[in-house]
């Protein structure tokens, strides 16, 4: 089964803007305006590549990555961050094993969507690549 | 045939696609190499099974007790510490994280040995975050050993590559691609002209 992509960013023009660019690839998209929202998706069985803000208020990218592994919801994702921040800040220590990928805004749409069809190429099972 | 020559490659965020895009042209190699890269359970065997439909070598996640091969790729599995006993056999172990990571690069690298002359060891510091890497590097030279590290335009996160780089220890910076290339290079020239042997 081809794996989803959820977007996690507060911006709705961001959102938006990279929902549209991925759709035109087929992908099978789903957003997310905060962290609380992204864990709902976990929850509801969402399996996939993550594109994950830093900055969002309350709940920021580091927080919902720590709570995401702390839930056991890990499994089966895969973590991207996509941010205006140039270089993460000292929140990402111990994370760094979550976080696959650390792409910064403004993004070069291939490269995006390179790195996308190689990273849900990772999630197949055995039985999809059979 | 044990491994000769030892090609170590520590890496964290990033990771992946810089993984990719190293072994993507590189020829088999006249060395074991071994990858130390930050990532959890559950995602290695995945990270190793794409590296293997790409590598022109096979590609494994390396198993406690084994023993190293040349023209082999062996990625240390998430949760556990790698380390190499006499250079030689794969021994992984629990225990505190270092440089907030398990596996850490630090201690896969620190746990080689000077080479027996006319045997080389590579070191090579990928993208990531953070500072995990730098005393690997430091040691590899120490023992005699040739350092490469990511530049930092082809870095997704330039952390690791910049802390390595700014121990001294570093004698390439190239991107992944270029990494490849002087791999090649350096594993087919006479071996003690990099190595103090």
């Amino acid at each position: 089964m081809d794996s989803r992509i959820m977007i996690v960013d507060d911006e709705d023009m961001i959102r938006e803007a990279v929902e549209i660019l991925l759709e035109t690839e087929g992908m099978d998209i789903v957003t997310a305006a905060g962290g609380e929202e992204c864990l709902r998706h976990l929850k509801s069985g969402f399996t996939g590549v993550i594109l994950m803000d830093i900055m969002m208020p309350g709940m920021d990218g580091w927080d919902t990555i720590r709570k995401i592994v702390e839930q056991g919801l890990y499994e089966g994702n895969v973590i991207v961050m996509l941010t205006a921040m140039d270089t993460p800040d000292e929140k990402m220590e111990g994370l760094q094993e979550y976080v696959t990928d650390y792409i910064t805004k403004p993004f070069n749409a291939d490269n995006l969507l390179d790195s996308l069809r190689y990273y849900r190429s990772l999630l197949k099972t055995e039985n999809d690549r059979a | 045939m044990t491994a000769n020559n030892i090609v170590m490659i520590g890496v964290s965020t990033g990771g992946p696609i810089a993984l990719k895009r190293l072994f993507a042209d590189l020829p088999p190699l006249n060395a074991a190499l071994v990858i130390v890269l930050h990532i959890p359970t559950g995602m290695d065997y995945r990270i190793a099974r794409s590296l293997g439909d790409l590598a022109s070598m096979p590609v494994t996640l390396a198993e406690d007790g084994e023993y190293l091969h040349s023209g082999r790729i062996y990625l240390a599995p998430g949760g556990y510490h790698l380390t190499l006993e006499g250079n030689s056999r794969i021994i992984l172990t629990e225990g505190p994280r270092v440089n907030f990571v398990q596996p850490s690069v630090d201690v896969a690298m620190q746990s080689l040995l000077k080479p027996l002359r006319r045997k080389r060891i590579i070191g090579v510091i990928l993208t990531g975050m953070g500072k995990d890497g730098a005393e690997g590097v430091r040691h590899i030279k120490a023992i005699g050993g040739v350092n490469i590290a990511q530049d930092q335009e082809s870095s997704a996160i330039y952390g690791m590559p910049k802390a390595a780089l700014e121990t001294g220890s570093v004698d390439f910076v190239f991107p992944p691609d270029k990494i490849g290339q002087k791999l090649v290079e350096l594993l087919s020239g006479p071996a003690n002209n990099l190595s103090e042997g």
